[in-house]
């Protein structure tokens, strides 16, 4: 499902150049649950950026469904992330402007459902996350938890091929972070999911089917 | 398209309805009087030229004015003429003029002017001088040794200053009058009537039966005001005029004042312009400033709204009609602001020297007016989206 062939990722800062991918290769299956470990500045949030189409890596091909993703246009790049992809980020990143079931439905909208039916497909999504009374609130009224649930159905609601997520328990508690945890797990046992996430706390790795460990830009091993 | 426009209206909806109400009603307050005052002094500046028209129609030239042929000094057989014009259907009447220049005397006071004939009944259906009566009574087809005069000659008598009149004569005073062929003669100031000072107050008039006796001419006339029923209907008429044989200049008075007019708004036009300028850049200022800082503040929206997949077109749409919201909102407020100030003004008029003037509003005011604001709330929405919304995704949301 997701080849990726000898990436890297060069940032320039000023003068100075930062090697954050230096040639990484490796595959993902359907339906497959892989956590990506290894220390601070290892390269494994830039390369899930690059993975996830929200950074343009230096060198290197990432194919998904046989799509070369990085030929693909601006604006494709966008209708790609739309449809097939989903993000949950470690700081929650929803919109404070919407309520909680508005931030879900959101993607839907764009893709053109009617809003009846993006509610409707929204409050079926709460009840997935366990949030379905929290819809109507606003940001700032939610726990970190809670915020971060619906990140994670707003991350689902269009069904993506891939959901990504960048430490998406950094800023929880470890009750709030195992009931994150279980629900990816959920779902990529119920619904085969295929789920890459970033962590560096050792014990998220019985949640995944398989780890990549990264140091310095490379793999370190598989 | 319409799908994604339905997106864009959507967050604009949200960002609006959640915004501070603070900052959204000074907004609006800001549009609304910028929209008033795109409006307001240019609708002055239109009612001054106006009442300008208005008082030259009424007291000068009527809608059409007859003048002598190239080389004549003056119009003959002037009875015929009449007739022949008060035939035509949509003529009002006509009233003939006899002008002299003349010197008037009261006491050791002395001042020239130009000396009108009239024909009471003609002029009272042709003009509005009778209107103007501020002391004593117009005058009646038998006065012979009687005069009217404008109060810019006969002058005020408590007015202070060096003024160029007869120092304040009253009703019932004598004037001497020297007449250009050199015939002086007294008559009674039998009233004074004050119009307009665009020079109207400086006319004196007699009898049309009074001036042909001193001059000793007879059915002649230095100029002929028509009246129509309509206005507007004078180029019409003009043709048809023609059309009757009529060889004299026949002049509308929109070909009469269109210099005198152009002259005394042409300065009041550039104010106008300044202002309206200075308007707009107010008004790009404010959205530009009102985008601006709603786009930074929501740099890390911006880029999540990228990173699910919601098109940056969207998004700087969304903006955009936010500007146009703060547009449309302070275009009606502005509206009904207008309507209180100009109901106002309308029943009480602004006291200007040339008379009272009472804005006009024209439909293609309203239009440019409406549509400079939006074009600028335009320009002033699109810049600071657009720019904040084509930074990459990972710099939007953590800088």
């Amino acid at each position: 499902m997701i080849k990726v062939k000898n990436l890297k990722r060069i940032y320039h800062k000023g003068i100075v150049e930062v090697h954050a991918l230096k040639g990484v290769s490796f595959e993902v299956k359907n339906g497959e649950f892989l956590g990506l470990m290894g220390p601070s500045g290892s390269g494994k949030s830039t390369l899930l950026h690059q993975l996830g189409l929200l950074d343009t890596p230096t060198g290197g091909e990432i194919f998904i469904d046989e799509i070369n993703i990085l030929k693909l246009s601006e604006n494709e790049k966008t209708l790609f992330r739309l449809n097939r992809l989903g993000y949950v980020f470690q700081e929650y990143a929803i919109l404070g402007e919407l309520t909680a079931l508005e931030n879900v439905y959101l993607p839907l909208l764009m893709m053109g459902k009617k809003k009846k039916d993006c509610i409707n497909l929204g409050m079926e999504m709460f009840d997935k996350v366990a949030l379905g009374e929290r819809a109507h609130h606003l940001q700032r009224e939610l726990s970190g938890g809670e915020q971060q649930r619906v990140a994670i159905a707003r991350a689902l609601i269009n069904k993506p091929k891939i959901l990504f997520a960048d430490e998406p328990c950094a800023n929880l508690d470890t009750e709030s972070s195992r009931h994150i945890l279980e629900l990816f797990r959920k779902l990529n046992e119920d619904l085969g999911q295929t789920i890459l996430m970033v962590s560096h706390e050792e014990w998220h790795k019985k949640y995944a089917d398989r780890i990549i460990y990264l140091k310095d830009g490379l793999i370190e091993k598989m | 398209m319409f799908k994604n426009l339905k997106v864009s209206f959507f967050l604009a909806c949200k960002s609006i309805k959640r915004s501070n109400i603070g900052t959204t009603v000074l907004t609006i307050a800001i549009m609304s009087l910028i929209f008033v005052n795109l409006i307001f002094l240019p609708s002055i500046v239109e009612g001054i030229a106006e009442t300008i028209e208005q008082q030259t129609r009424d007291h000068i030239y009527g809608n059409i004015l007859i003048e002598p042929k190239e080389d004549d000094f003056y119009i003959d057989n002037v009875d015929s003429l009449q007739k022949k014009i008060t035939r035509l259907p949509g003529v009002l009447g006509t009233a003939s003029r006899y002008m002299v220049g003349a010197t008037f005397t009261h006491k050791d006071k002395f001042i020239g002017g130009t000396l009108h004939s009239a024909s009471p009944a003609d002029e009272i259906v042709v003009t509005k001088y009778h209107k103007g009566m501020i002391s004593g009574e117009y005058l009646s087809e038998s006065d012979t040794d009687e005069i009217i005069m404008g109060l810019d000659l006969t002058g005020e008598e408590d007015k202070e200053g060096d003024e160029a009149d007869l120092g304040g004569v009253k009703v019932g005073d004598k004037i001497e009058v020297t007449f250009s062929n050199g015939v002086i003669k007294e008559y009674r100031l039998k009233g004074i009537f004050s119009v307009s000072k665009m020079g109207m107050d400086s006319f004196a008039f007699i009898t049309e039966k009074e001036m042909e006796s001193v001059l000793g001419s007879n059915n002649q006339a230095s100029q002929i005001l028509i009246k129509l029923n309509e206005l507007g209907t004078e180029k019409e008429f003009k043709k048809k005029f023609m059309e009757l044989g009529i060889k004299e200049k026949i002049k509308t008075w929109e070909e009469k004042t269109a210099g005198i007019t152009e002259v005394v708004v042409s300065s009041f036009r550039i104010i106008t312009l300044i202002s309206t300028i200075v308007s707009l850049i107010i008004a790009v200022v404010v959205i530009f400033v009102i985008i601006y800082i709603n786009t930074i503040y929501k740099r890390k929206q911006i880029g999540i709204l990228k990173a699910i997949g919601i098109d940056q077109r969207v998004i700087i749409r969304s903006y955009i009609l936010q500007a146009l919201f703060y547009c449309f909102s302070g275009i009606i407020i502005g509206s009904i602001l207008l309507w209180i100030l100009v109901s106002y003004l309308t029943t009480n008029p602004i006291s200007f020297p040339i008379g009272t003037i009472r804005p006009v509003i024209g439909t293609s005011l309203i239009t440019q007016s409406i549509l400079s604001l939006l074009i600028v709330s335009l320009i002033a929405g699109f810049i600071p989206s657009w720019k904040t919304a084509r930074e990459s995704i990972l710099k939007a949301i953590w800088g």
